[in-house]
């Protein structure tokens, strides 16, 4: 078990005596920072993001604390303001309320109780504070993607189902045989890009969604699970594909996110090929070691032009017109990637092909 | 009789079924002079530059909305820069399926653009905007 977190407390004073009188009170309890001024103080709340609360004591030669504290909001707004002060002049404790928004006002002279059940009252405002902050950027982003979402929807699914449509209204007056099969033969495809847009999405919110299941992983496994459907395609388009693993040590990690970023690796290598190739190739090289994985997917395809490479992690963004992507695919990857600490390299050159490689961290073992 | 002047037909979608639809339906009509379609817009564009200013007859253009590298609006800024005595040759109708009210207002941002259509393309509604 860990021991919990230390409150981080900047206490700030213009007597140098108060100081060290604070600090050797509080500083078994809590990690103390003291600040003689404002300029130290802010020293303190730049180098310790962690501050949760702030005392600050009398007034300041350089300026009045609310004035500091008006100040302070604009730039660090999350930790929680309290005033220690002999002063009973009520125009300036509402200036601090108002102004400063303090949490707390500490009469002088204090005891160590006063001042310690202030410190735990702020901390829980500071730690509930800090979770709301937190979900709401969650919920910003999460917004955000809805926002994609919806807007690619009319054209992920919306336009296959139009295209269908409109090529069935085509069919009813066709007569010819031959022409008639190559509009099947079309249609067929935009269904099968609509089946791929849902299952992409479906994979994408198994992924958002699901907590990570740490489980041991034999990549030999993994790999012949996903190879077997690559290879019959590979087959049907004569695309050679070899693939190799070095695992001698147990790995533990996610075996969904594992498969969701080979998959997506794989099945790119596979559909950005150059139709007219000669020695079309997929090549996977898996090596563990050290408790790390590192997997390299490498094709000799179209490649990737440099002017689209910066962006070809960003959701529903699709660098060719070549064949049926989602723009979803290398999304998810480096969601995936993400949420295991991974990380990703790619080299590629137009007409030449394209190499990702994987880094992923295995979880220690024994921890949990 | 005055014979009704052909013309020629350029039609940019990333969907080759989309390409293949309006393709089709274009030449069920018999008013085309010529049908190029292009899976991207920046060979359109590549195309529309490369043809000498005398043979820019009288064109119309179906492009789409979203697609990649290019989109249907990039395509139309950048058409939009051309030089006055090609680009007066030619009338752009964009086609998508797109609801969006974003898209559907921002078409009339563009000189150039006559029309949004809404997916699929149909003999019915190529004759209208024909007659238009």
């Amino acid at each position: 078990m860990d021991t919990p977190k230390k409150i981080k407390v900047l206490y700030i004073d213009d007597e140098q005596n108060n100081l060290n009188g604070f600090k050797a009170t509080f500083r078994f309890d809590y990690v103390v920072l003291i600040a003689v001024n404002i300029a130290q103080a802010y020293e303190h709340l730049k180098s310790n993001p962690d501050i949760s609360v702030i005392l600050c004591d009398q007034r300041m030669p350089d300026k009045t604390r609310v004035q500091f504290f008006e100040e302070m909001r604009e730039e660090y707004d999350e930790p929680v303001r309290m005033l220690i002060t002999g002063y009973t002049d009520i125009e300036s404790v509402i200036d601090a309320v108002n102004r400063g928004h303090i949490f707390r006002y500490i009469k002088k002279p204090w005891t160590d109780t006063d001042i310690r059940s202030a410190i735990e009252e702020a901390n829980k405002f500071y730690l509930t504070n800090s979770l709301l902050v937190a979900k709401n950027k969650e919920l910003q982003s999460a917004y955000d993607e809805l926002g994609k979402f919806a807007y690619s929807v009319t054209h992920d699914v919306r336009g296959p189902l139009l295209s269908i449509l409109g090529a069935l209204d085509l069919a009813k007056n066709m007569e010819n045989g031959k022409e008639l099969r190559e509009i099947l033969e079309m249609m067929e495809d935009a269904i099968h890009k609509l089946d791929e847009y849902i299952k992409n999405t479906h994979e994408y919110y198994k992924l958002k969604r699901g907590q990570l299941e740490f489980e041991t992983i034999d990549f030999n496994n993994v790999l012949k699970d996903m190879a077997a459907l690559f290879r019959i395609a590979g087959k049907m388009e004569n695309i050679r594909f070899v693939s190799n693993v070095v695992q001698k040590d147990v790995f533990l990690s996610d075996e969904i996110s594992i498969k969701t970023i080979l998959n997506n690796l794989l099945s790119n290598a596979f559909n950005y090929q150059r139709k007219d190739a000669a020695d079309k190739f997929v090549d996977v090289n898996i090596e563990v070691k050290d408790n790390v994985a590192i997997m390299t997917v490498k094709d000799n395809g179209i490649g990737i032009h440099e002017s689209h490479i910066n962006n070809i992690f960003t959701m529903f963004y699709r660098a060719t017109s070549e064949e049926t992507g989602s723009g979803l695919g290398l999304y998810n990857v480096k969601d995936a990637l993400n949420k295991l600490s991974g990380a990703i390299e790619v080299t590629s050159a137009v007409n030449q092909g394209t190499t990702f490689k994987v880094i992923i961290p295995g979880k220690a073992n024994g921890t949990n | 009789m005055v014979p009704i002047k052909k013309l020629n037909f350029i039609v940019i979608d990333d969907s080759k079924l989309d390409c293949f639809i309006a393709e089709k339906i274009i030449k069920n009509t018999g008013i085309n002079e010529s049908i190029k379609s292009f899976l991207q817009a920046t060979e359109a564009l590549d195309y529309i530059k490369s043809i000498p200013v005398d043979d820019h007859t009288r064109s119309i253009i179906l492009v789409d909305i979203q697609m990649p590298v290019m989109n249907g609006f990039e395509f139309v800024e950048a058409f939009e820069k051309l030089p006055p005595d090609i680009t007066k040759n030619y009338t752009i109708f964009i086609i998508s399926s797109s609801i969006n009210e974003n898209d559907l207002s921002r078409v009339h941002n563009y000189a150039t653009v006559k029309q949004f259509l809404n997916k699929p393309l149909t003999s019915n509604n190529l004759s209208v905007l024909l007659a238009s």
